[in-house]
């Protein structure tokens, strides 16, 4: 078991990464953030994200598919964002956002490392 | 029990120096750029998904403009804009953190937050329970910094 910042230095550790944000789908605050760049703002992501994940969430139920998100990913031309609902019984309502370079990360093992920090994440 | 002495909160002369005087009211202002400040208000409604309206108010409490649905009444959303305003801005002093700039509350079906627009003016935005407020407090203070450039225009 992780905590929140050991968990997000974890989500850094990933080969491409470019930032890290938990966040609360119900307000679209942040309860934590790691890496960013002077000019990708994580808060503002995030906050826009919110608006993907509540789309998406929606839209699952409309169709009656009776599921849940266990992740999204948005292709960029140069960047991977990957969105992950938390599962577990203190996460609901939030979800990681990782952001990765496409040159340098390995989308495959990105996404098994993010399932990994997000079981262990205890809040 | 019976003679139980309670405490007591003894008021305490405060060793900061009282807040500034107020400004005298923008309410009623024939020469203020109304269109335009309509404009911003209802485009913050339009540009995030659950804001119901948003009313433009002095800060002592009385309407200037607003953009808000009927079922909200606007001077009373005024009223209660400064009225938060007033414990922001004495959080402010006593805390020695400056000048008041937001405040939000959330209610069990809604928020209301009032944001700084200048020292003579607040934007008071209220939402539903599903609002991004986090999308609303990224987009709202640009908005206020619009208005207060209007009204400093004018």
């Amino acid at each position: 078991m992780a905590n929140l910042d050991t968990a997000l230095k974890d989500a850094m550790t990933i080969d491409g990464a470019i930032g890290i944000a938990l966040v609360d789908y119900t307000s679209g605050m942040t309860l934590g953030v790691a890496g960013g760049t002077p000019e990708i703002d994580l808060t503002v992501a995030a906050a826009g994200n919110t608006d993907v994940v509540r789309a998406k969430l929606r839209t699952i139920e409309m169709l009656q598919l009776n599921d849940e998100i266990e992740d999204m990913l948005i292709t960029l031309g140069s960047q991977y964002h990957i969105i992950r609902p938390l599962t577990g019984r203190t996460g609901k309502g939030l979800f990681l956002y990782l952001m990765l370079s496409k040159a340098r990360s390995n989308l495959a093992l990105a996404r098994h490392r993010l399932r990994t920090i997000e079981e262990q994440l205890e809040l | 029990m019976g003679d139980t002495i309670l405490p007591r909160r003894t008021a305490r002369r405060p060793e900061v120096p009282p807040p500034p005087r107020l400004p005298p009211s923008l309410a009623g202002n024939p020469g203020l750029p109304y269109p335009a400040i309509g404009t911003e208000l209802a485009d913050l409604r339009l540009q995030i998904p659950g804001v119901q309206g948003s009313v433009l108010g002095g800060v002592d409490g009385l309407l200037i403009a607003h953009d808000v649905p009927t079922g909200l009444d606007p001077d009373d959303l005024a009223a209660m804009a400064a009225t938060t305003f007033g414990l922001g801005r004495q959080v402010g002093v006593r805390l020695r953190q400056g000048e008041f700039q937001q405040s939000t509350v959330r209610n069990a079906g809604g928020y209301l937050s009032v944001y700084a627009v200048s020292s003579q003016a607040l934007l008071a935005v209220v939402g539903h329970d599903a609002i991004n407020v986090a999308r609303l407090h990224l987009h709202a203070p640009p908005v206020a910094a619009r208005i207060a450039a209007l009204l400093a225009g004018s």
